[in-house]
């Protein structure tokens, strides 16, 4: 369980490691970049999270990657995360229903938060939030 | 009253997209779903061969966002995935401020960004919310 009740899927840390920020920065081609120490990107958060996401994706719910796609990346930042800090993560399920499509069939949509925080201080550092929507299977 | 809060955003144009900008993404973020770097598995999932990660077209808009706001601090990034983006693609990102309000010990830009090709069409929209002295 996490601090406010709701039940918590997956509980995890993650260093924010110089050469992994700086790895990142240069693949979105933050302009940052070169800095010292590295500054974390904004979507720096994903990598934090990439070892759960495919876990999740693949063996938690588990969604069909050829019929899933993301639909939404929500951040809420409350204190920047910085080069050498331990984040704890802890995810939980926002939602996960189907819906009528627009363009006729059902679709699943999940959205999962991970809500960061400093390992040391217990510190709230932010919130990353997911929306994938998969596609319901054709059956023609 | 919008532009007092920030500047007119930077020109930013990204590509033409490369495998190797998804492959290094791949490699960045951990992420290896292989309709990034797979053309056979894209194609069984009725692609015409592999694009590029969401969170990728999502990197680049936050470096625009970056470039733009500098070191101000960013207080919220969301972010709605319209449309794939494919290796050969060229992109371009815009902004604008949509208000500003006070709160406690300063000001709030809420801000549009959209990343988009150069034929108009929407990859990536967001909002944004960054301090402003």
């Amino acid at each position: 369980m996490s601090d406010d009740g709701d039940v918590v899927l997956a509980d995890w840390t993650h260093p924010v490691e110089w050469g992994k920020v700086r790895e990142f920065a240069r693949a979105v081609h933050d302009p940052r970049l070169g800095r010292e120490p590295p500054v974390p990107p904004l979507t720096f958060p994903v990598v934090l999270s990439a070892e759960f996401i495919e876990r999740f994706v693949s063996e938690l719910l588990p969604l069909d990657r050829r019929r899933t796609v993301h639909g939404e990346q929500d951040y809420e930042y409350l204190k920047p995360l910085q080069v050498g800090q331990v984040i704890r993560c802890r995810a939980k399920i926002l939602r996960d229903e189907v819906k009528q499509g627009q363009r006729g069939g059902r679709m699943r949509l999940v959205t999962v938060e991970v809500k960061l925080t400093d390992a040391s201080s217990g510190e709230t550092v932010g919130f990353e939030r997911m929306t994938a929507i998969e596609q319901e299977a054709l059956t023609s | 009253m919008n532009a007092a809060v920030l500047p007119d955003p930077p020109a930013f144009r990204f590509g033409p997209i490369t495998r190797q900008d998804l492959v290094r993404y791949a490699g960045a973020a951990g992420d290896f779903n292989p309709l990034h770097y797979d053309d056979a598995f894209a194609r069984s999932a009725g692609l015409p061969g592999v694009m590029a990660h969401g969170m990728f077209s999502a990197g680049l808009l936050g470096s625009f966002l970056v470039a733009w706001v500098e070191d101000r601090r960013v207080r919220r990034f969301r972010l709605r995935f319209k449309s794939p983006v494919w290796p050969g693609d060229m992109l371009q990102a815009t902004g604008s401020v949509v208000r500003s309000y006070q709160v406690d010990g300063g000001r709030v830009a809420e801000l549009v960004l959209k990343l988009g090709r150069q034929d108009g069409s929407e990859v990536v929209t967001a909002m944004a919310e960054v301090e402003c002295a």
